[in-house]
């Protein structure tokens, strides 16, 4: 029996037959419009832009450098916020405390946060599961409380300002509206390296890694390499968001890389869909909404966050981001159960990008 | 002459206090067919995971083409030409088929062009393709992992293993859980393997171990007690009450 021909060329996930699939570019065309008429179509773009726009852009494209994690590797790090943190850290000191210009302070503080990132992760690539997630949360902390008291490098709590957006004569990132598209840019270039990256034959290794280490060393592969690999790209990635948030505040201080920071990304990820790319400035955007908004009508807006976060958590698990494919599963179980009654075999899991999995998995192996 | 395949001398593994294998000895010339029975707990698996590098032997040497691999990792290992097959399935569960032997041709072929986007190496989908066929799954590559039935992926991790072009391929066994007919079509294919790849497997079918190998070493409790030709081996008192008196699944 042979082959049709057909089959050579398969696709790097095997999904992407169904429909929506192959049609998704059209979603994110329509997602990039309105990204680019969100600053003529705000009644207040100067609070629009600041505080929904741009912060929404710089935590989405942390968040995307965790999920690249989650969803290619099966690695849960809670360092991606130090990571930004020291890159725009890096941006700070060159131009506040060497008094050098942006196009120096840039690629510095990129430097910075992914040789960070690379640190982090040749302490962290042996590890999986919750000890990946407690290393990369304790190194965060340990940067923390470094940035907290490195008087003559961080400024301790004042931190360094004033951190100056770049004036290029014909583009002036101190007017907010060409400063939101330079930040859409940045995320719209993230979004795609990360993209790349994944759908390359590196991407497909760090899948198979994700999804079995054992079987990838039996194969030859070096799982440690690649695992640093990906943890810097990742590095790279926060580093960048962590440039646009420099910029954004116009100063850094400790407070960029505390605790409640690196949570706020947490949620972020889990609100759009941590298996998602694109879904994390779903997340970010409701994130910055809450933030703005929930002061209106509650002092609790930590409690507000909280409770948004357990029904993401509980109702839709793959997130914003997920509940397309949720709602199709749903439909598609409930057409299957119509005609075969009393059994339902789906395999829940294979469909949508767990959160939960990423943790647990490293104990199943 | 050259190096035997595979040369494993004394090799004894402890895990805590249990001695899973004491002081096991096998030498397997290139090209040779050799399968490994016993009943569970033999220490079959154990000799299986020592020699493919899953853990190292707490005494004992095993060389891999004269070289010795005692301590070299796994991936080593591979690279020097071991390929091997997992017992309970190891593959990417949420990748396709045919990405499983893609990545799996990667190992060790693959050093340059890493960022080179996977879609575009028509080359290596087509060998993808070929293996796939070879194996018994053609125009089954689309196919997640989860969809495929267990035989199925039992024979995905046979192609797995052979697209690392492996000298020595080391099946664990590669029919648990077969039907009659997979069973079969594992032997035909097995006994068509190049004349060059040296075959290490362990069963406890001992239809597939005896009709594959040219010789076949029985372990029982952790020890090496018998080794001879198929017929022997099947003639062999010893190893009836062994696997009647043992555990007496898939008992011949």
């Amino acid at each position: 029996m042979t082959a049709p021909e057909t089959l050579v060329t398969p696709t790097a996930t095997g999904r992407s037959r169904s429909l929506w699939a192959r049609y998704s570019w059209i979603g994110w065309v329509v997602v990039l419009g309105l990204a680019l008429l969100f600053p003529y179509v705000v009644d207040r773009p100067r609070f629009w832009l600041p505080n929904i726009g741009v912060r929404s852009l710089w935590l989405g494209i942390i968040a995307m450098s965790l999920v690249f994690l989650n969803r290619y590797v099966g690695l849960l790090s809670l360092a991606q916020v130090t990571i930004a943190g020291i890159s725009a850290y890096g941006v700070g000191y060159v131009m506040v405390t060497l008094d050098q210009p942006f196009f120096i302070a840039i690629p510095v503080g990129i430097t910075a946060g992914t040789v960070a990132g690379f640190l982090v992760a040749l302490i962290a690539a042996r590890t999986k599961a919750i000890y990946f997630l407690m290393i990369t949360l304790a190194l965060g902390q340990v940067f923390y409380s470094y940035a907290s008291q490195a008087i003559e490098v961080t400024n301790a709590r004042r931190g360094l300002a004033p951190i100056k957006k770049p004036d290029l004569e014909i583009i002036n990132l101190n007017d907010i509206t060409t400063f939101y598209f330079a930040a859409l840019l940045a995320a719209v270039i993230c979004f795609l390296l990360c993209r790349y990256v994944a759908a390359s034959t590196f991407g497909m290794a760090l899948q198979g890694i994700r999804d079995s280490p054992e079987r990838m060393a039996a194969l030859g592969y070096k799982v440690n390499r690649y695992r640093i690999a990906a943890i810097t790209f990742s590095a790279f990635i926060a580093s960048i968001g962590g440039v646009v948030l420099v910029f954004d505040r116009a100063q850094i201080d400790p407070d960029v890389v505390s605790l409640g920071s690196t949570l706020d990304v947490l949620v972020v990820a889990v609100i759009g869909g941590i298996g998602s790319l694109g879904g994390v400035f779903i997340g970010a955007i409701i994130l910055t909404l809450l933030d703005n908004f929930a002061q209106d009508f509650t002092d609790r807006y930590m409690t507000l966050t909280g409770i948004v976060f357990i029904l993401v958590l509980l109702f839709a698990p793959a997130g914003i981001a997920g509940i397309g494919a949720q709602v199709k599963r749903a439909f598609d179980r409930r057409r299957k159960n119509a005609s075969d009654p009393g059994d339902d075999p789906q395999q829940e899991p294979t469909a949508t990008q767990p959160t939960g999995e990423a943790i647990t998995k490293g104990k199943q192996q | 002459m050259a190096d035997p395949a595979l040369v494993v001398r004394d090799v004894s593994k402890s895990f805590g206090g249990v001695k899973a294998i004491r002081d096991v000895s096998l030498e397997i010339a290139a090209g040779e067919r050799i399968s490994v029975i016993g009943t569970n707990g033999a220490g079959k698996s154990t000799l299986f995971n020592a020699i493919a590098g899953v853990f190292p032997p707490t005494t004992g040497s095993i060389h891999l083409f004269g070289e010795d691999v005692t301590r070299l990792p796994t991936a080593t290992r591979a690279q020097r030409g071991l390929a091997r097959t997992f017992q309970t399935s190891r593959l990417f569960e949420q990748l396709s088929a045919a990405d499983n032997v893609f990545i799996a041709l990667g190992g060790n072929e693959f050093r340059g062009g890493l960022l080179r986007p996977a879609r575009s190496n028509p080359k290596r989908w087509e060998r993808v393709e070929r293996l796939l066929e070879r194996v018994g799954l053609p125009g089954r590559g689309e196919q997640l992992v989860a969809d495929l039935s267990h035989g199925e992926q039992r024979q995905l991790e046979l192609a797995m293993a052979l697209a690392l072009q492996p000298k020595l391929l080391m099946l664990d066994e590669p029919a648990a859980g077969f039907s009659p007919a997979e069973r079969g079509h594992l032997i035909t294919l097995l006994r068509e393997l190049p004349q060059e790849i040296t075959l290490l497997l362990i069963e406890h079918d001992m239809d597939i171990a005896l009709a594959v190998a040219s010789r076949v070493v029985v372990m029982h409790d952790g020890e090496k007690i018998l080794e001879g030709t198929p017929a022997e081996i099947r003639n062999s008192a010893r190893v009836r009450e062994i696997y009647l008196g043992g555990s007496i699944d898939h008992a011949a």
